[in-house]
C-alpha cells in the first residue's frame, strides 16, 4: 500500500490547500429560470428517442430540469452509501495510513450532498428517492472492500463524465454549470484515490480468490454498471415533466443506439483501466 | 389488482429474466433470493416495475427487511390493501 500512502498524503496537501468556503461562491436565484436549460438537451435521455419529437422547447427544458434533479438526487443517494462506507474504513488495520485522506474525501462528500440537496429541494422540493438494495451475503477475504472500492470508482466515474460535459456548457444555467464544474474539481482527486485503492486490493486479494468468486465479481460490476445506468432513466422524471407512459418510456429509451453508445463512451475510462490492471479479461460490453 | 393478479404480475416479471427455469416451481412461497431469481441488482428493476402498478414511488430504505424474499412478501409489501 505504498503508492496509496503516498498518493493519499499528496492529496490530503491539496484538499488543505483548495479547502473552499462552505456554499463554493455559488448563487442560488429564489426561483429556477423555466427558460433556462437545467441539462444539457444532448445529454437527454431522450435523445434520439422519438417521444423528444412530440415536445415543444418549453417542454424539453421541463424535462431537463427534472433531469437535473435525477442527476443531482443519484449523486446524493450515491454519496450516502459512499459516506456510510468511507466512514466504515477509518481506522481500520487496513486503511490506517490512508485514514487522513479519508476524512477529506467525506468532508468533500458531505459538502457535495449539501449542495445537490439544496438544489433538489429549493427547485423541485424533494430528493428522487433511492431504488438500490443490497442484499446481505457471504464475501471471500477483502472481497467486500474490492467491490466497494470499485462501485465507488464507476458511479463517480461516471458522474465526473457528466459533470466534465455540463460544467463547460455555455448554454446551461450558470448556477447548474458552478455546481457541476464544483464536483468534477473534488472529484479528480477522489477518483485518483478510487483508482489506486482498487488496483491495490485486486493485486492484494484476487490472487487468492478462486475462479468462481473472481468470475462472481465480474458479473456483479457489470450488472452494478448497468444499474448506475438504468438510474439516468428514472421513470418519476418524465412523470414530473408531465409526460405520459413513464415506464415504457424509462425502458425503451434504454434502449436507443444513442443511449447505448453514451453508455459505451461515458464508461470507457472506468473500464479500460479495470480491464488493464487485470479485472476484466476482455472489456464488456453494455 | 387484487392479489392473485398482482402476484401473476411478479411472477411472470421474474419468468421473463429466467426463461430456463422451471415455471411450475414458482410459487408464492419459492425463496426469489436462495433461488437466485433475483439479485440485489436487480431489485431496481423491480422496484420500477411495482411502482408502475401501483401508481406509488417507493423509498426502498422504508422497507422492511425480507421485503423481496418471496412473491407473497413482495405482495404484502407493496400492496398491503390487494386482496385475494
Amino acid at each position: 500500500m505504498g503508492d496509496l500512502q503516498g498518493l493519499a498524503e499528496r492529496l490530503s496537501i491539496l484538499s488543505e490547500q483548495d479547502r473552499p468556503p462552505v456554499d463554493r461562491g455559488l448563487e442560488w436565484p429564489d426561483a429556477f429560470d423555466p427558460e433556462a436549460w437545467a441539462f444539457s438537451p444532448e445529454l437527454s435521455v431522450l435523445a434520439g428517442h422519438p417521444a423528444l419529437d412530440a415536445l415543444d422547447e418549453a417542454a424539453r427544458k421541463r424535462l431537463a430540469f427534472f433531469e437535473a434533479v435525477n442527476f443531482f438526487s443519484l449523486n446524493i443517494n450515491g454519496e450516502k452509501a459512499l459516506i456510510e462506507g468511507l466512514a466504515r474504513q477509518c481506522y481500520r488495520p487496513e486503511t490506517g495510513d490512508v485514514t487522513g485522506y479519508i476524512h477529506h474525501f467525506l468532508e468533500e462528500e458531505s459538502q457535495h450532498m449539501r449542495i445537490f440537496g439544496a438544489f433538489c429541494m429549493k427547485y423541485a422540493g424533494k430528493v428522487y428517492p433511492d431504488r438500490k438494495v443490497v442484499f446481505p451475503r457471504e464475501h471471500a477475504i477483502g472481497e467486500a472492500d474490492f467491490l466497494f472500492w470499485t462501485r465507488v470508482m464507476l458511479f463517480e466515474e461516471i458522474a465526473d463524465a457528466y459533470n466534465v460535459r455540463m460544467m463547460n456548457d455555455a448554454s446551461l444555467d450558470p448556477l447548474v454549470c458552478g455546481i457541476h464544474r464544483m464536483h468534477h474539481q473534488d472529484e479528480s482527486r477522489h477518483l485518483a484515490f478510487g483508482r489506486q485503492m482498487v488496483r491495490d486490493l485486486w493485486q492484494t486479494h484476487a490472487p487468492a480468490w478462486s475462479d468462481e468468486v473472481r468470475a462472481g465479481v465480474r458479473e456483479y460490476l457489470v450488472g452494478y454498471l448497468v444499474s448506475i445506468w438504468k438510474e439516468y432513466h428514472n421513470p418519476a422524471m418524465f412523470r414530473d415533466a408531465g409526460l405520459s407512459g413513464a415506464y415504457d418510456l424509462s425502458v425503451s429509451s434504454f434502449e436507443t443506439d444513442t443511449t447505448r453508445e453514451r453508455r459505451r463512451a461515458l464508461s470507457r475510462n472506468a473500464l479500460n483501466y479495470l480491464t488493464r490492471i487485470g479485472v476484466f479479461e476482455e472489456e464488456p460490453q453494455l | 389488482m387484487n392479489a392473485t393478479e398482482i402476484k401473476a404480475a411478479i411472477r411472470t416479471w421474474i419468468l421473463d429474466r429466467h426463461p430456463n427455469y422451471d415455471a411450475g416451481k414458482l410459487t408464492d412461497e419459492t425463496p426469489l433470493i436462495e433461488e437466485r431469481l433475483l439479485t440485489s441488482i436487480q431489485v431496481m428493476d423491480l422496484v420500477l416495475f411495482l411502482e408502475d402498478l401501483t401508481g406509488q414511488a417507493v423509498d426502498v430504505t422504508r422497507l422492511q427487511k425480507g421485503a423481496f424474499s418471496t412473491l407473497e412478501a413482495i405482495r404484502q409489501a407493496f400492496f398491503l390493501g390487494a386482496s385475494a
